[in-house]
């Protein structure tokens, strides 16, 4: 019985690890990039394009927070500009609407002239490197009433979430997995005691 | 001792095997503690309404005003440390506003659990001080964001110590996190009988991250 604990926990320990390598890789190469301030240099912005008879929704300057993005995500839509909606700037008494959309890799920046219904859709690629710091961030604890608007983005946070968790199991499946091994013990206690110490000693120094 | 179904290896090949294990455990359990604080913290930022972990309505905030001397001219961090040194404040310099009037200097001084708002005025030889102290929740959640110099604010660069050997001990978790998925390939690689799952699972968690990273451009 409880070898084959122990050999379900193995596999498991192994699959799950294996499915969540790349998720793992992402969030630790981000966090360099983060750590660095190693930002994605500008990336190159496409032409503007201009579409005119663009209608945006009468009801907006009502609307707030969620409601506001999903009044605007059709016209989007017929914009042909599609992900994660931004925080929308709404200057009423100038008739503009400044609407940011980003794609891991993209954003693109929407303005709208609700007088003329004219709109300029301006896109930059800013890159991998911008790709994998956004899905480190993503969602984040900013703009909660609107954020993850988008499916995809949504789907992320699944991920991101998944990770978390799949982190803890292979965290406690891979103690108990060392603990089997009576040879490595004292070595893998001393490193566990080893890492508590550097942990706690930095923690508290940093946060007395 | 390699298991039944691994392929046959040679003694060097058989002792870089005992030493990838190692490393693959020992990376892991060093790094325990870190990576429950990034982990767990990272869920909480990413679910700003479990109200449990909600620590600002707590935070503890308090005033005093003390009696400085002017600090020599000099740069802006120079004077920051300066104004620190006497008022016993210590931590990561921010600056939170652009410097209009040479006697009058603003800026923030931050620490995991601690914010404090530092106001002197050189003519009055004046510095007040706005402190605030959040709970424990609020302290892991700067943790995880303390890295000292925001990309966003290239002004702000890392200028306290502690926050450098934080930023490093990122760093080295980082690299041991990337450690221990390329050592656990290596030792998963050999198995045969647990090469189509594995890779089937690899190709999974591939496919999955790598539909947000490169393609999710491509696609929208």
């Amino acid at each position: 019985m409880q070898k084959r604990i122990y050999t379900l926990i193995r596999d498991l320990h192994l699959y799950l690890g294996l499915f969540c390598a790349p998720f793992i890789l992402v969030f630790a190469g981000s966090a360099i990039l983060f750590v660095h301030s190693w930002a994605a240099p500008e990336g190159e912005a496409a032409s503007p394009r201009t579409i005119t008879g663009v209608v945006a929704p009468g009801n907006l300057a009502s609307l707030a927070g969620r409601a506001r993005v999903d009044a605007l995500r059709g016209v989007l839509d017929r914009l042909g500009v599609q992900g994660e909606v931004g925080f929308i700037t709404h200057m009423v008494a100038r008739h503009r609407l400044l609407i940011p959309v980003s794609v891991p890799g993209r954003e693109t920046m929407v303005e709208i002239n609700t007088e003329t219904g004219a709109a300029t859709v301006e896109s930059r690629n800013t890159g991998i490197r911008d790709a994998l710091v956004k899905l480190h961030k993503a969602p984040g604890p900013h703009l909660a009433d609107i954020r993850m608007n988008w499916f995809p983005m949504r789907a992320w946070q699944w991920f991101a979430d998944g990770t978390v968790y799949l982190l803890f199991f292979l965290s406690f499946s891979g103690i108990y997995l060392w603990a089997v091994l009576r040879g490595e013990r004292r070595v893998g206690l001393a490193l566990i005691a080893a890492g508590a110490c550097s942990f706690l000693g930095i923690a508290y120094a940093i946060c007395r | 001792m390699p298991s039944a179904d691994e392929s046959p290896r040679s003694g060097v090949a058989q002792a870089a095997g005992l030493w990838n294990r190692r490393l693959h455990w020992y990376t892991g359990l060093y790094f325990l503690f870190f990576l429950w604080l990034f982990s767990f913290t990272g869920l909480v930022l990413n679910h700003p309404k479990w109200t449990f972990a909600d620590f600002w309505p707590a935070r503890k905030q308090s005033t005093f005003e003390r009696a400085i001397q002017p600090p020599p001219s000099g740069s802006d961090l120079v004077q920051a440390k300066d104004v620190m040194r006497q008022t016993g404040i210590e931590g990561e310099t921010e600056w939170t506003k652009l410097r209009s009037n040479p006697n009058r200097f603003e800026f923030r001084v931050s620490r995991p659990g601690h914010i404090v708002e530092v106001a002197a005025d050189f003519e009055r030889s004046r510095a007040t001080v706005h402190r605030i102290d959040v709970n424990a929740w609020g302290a892991m959640r700067m943790l995880h964001l303390f890295t000292g110099a925001p990309a966003a604010e290239p002004r702000n660069q890392r200028d306290w110590v502690l926050t450098t050997v934080w930023a490093l001990s990122m760093d080295a978790l980082s690299v041991g996190l990337i450690v221990m998925v390329l050592t656990s390939a290596y030792m998963w690689w050999p198995q045969r009988r647990k090469r189509a799952l594995g890779l089937a699972a690899l190709g999974a968690g591939i496919v999955s991250c790598g539909l947000f990273v490169f393609v999710l451009r491509w696609l929208f």
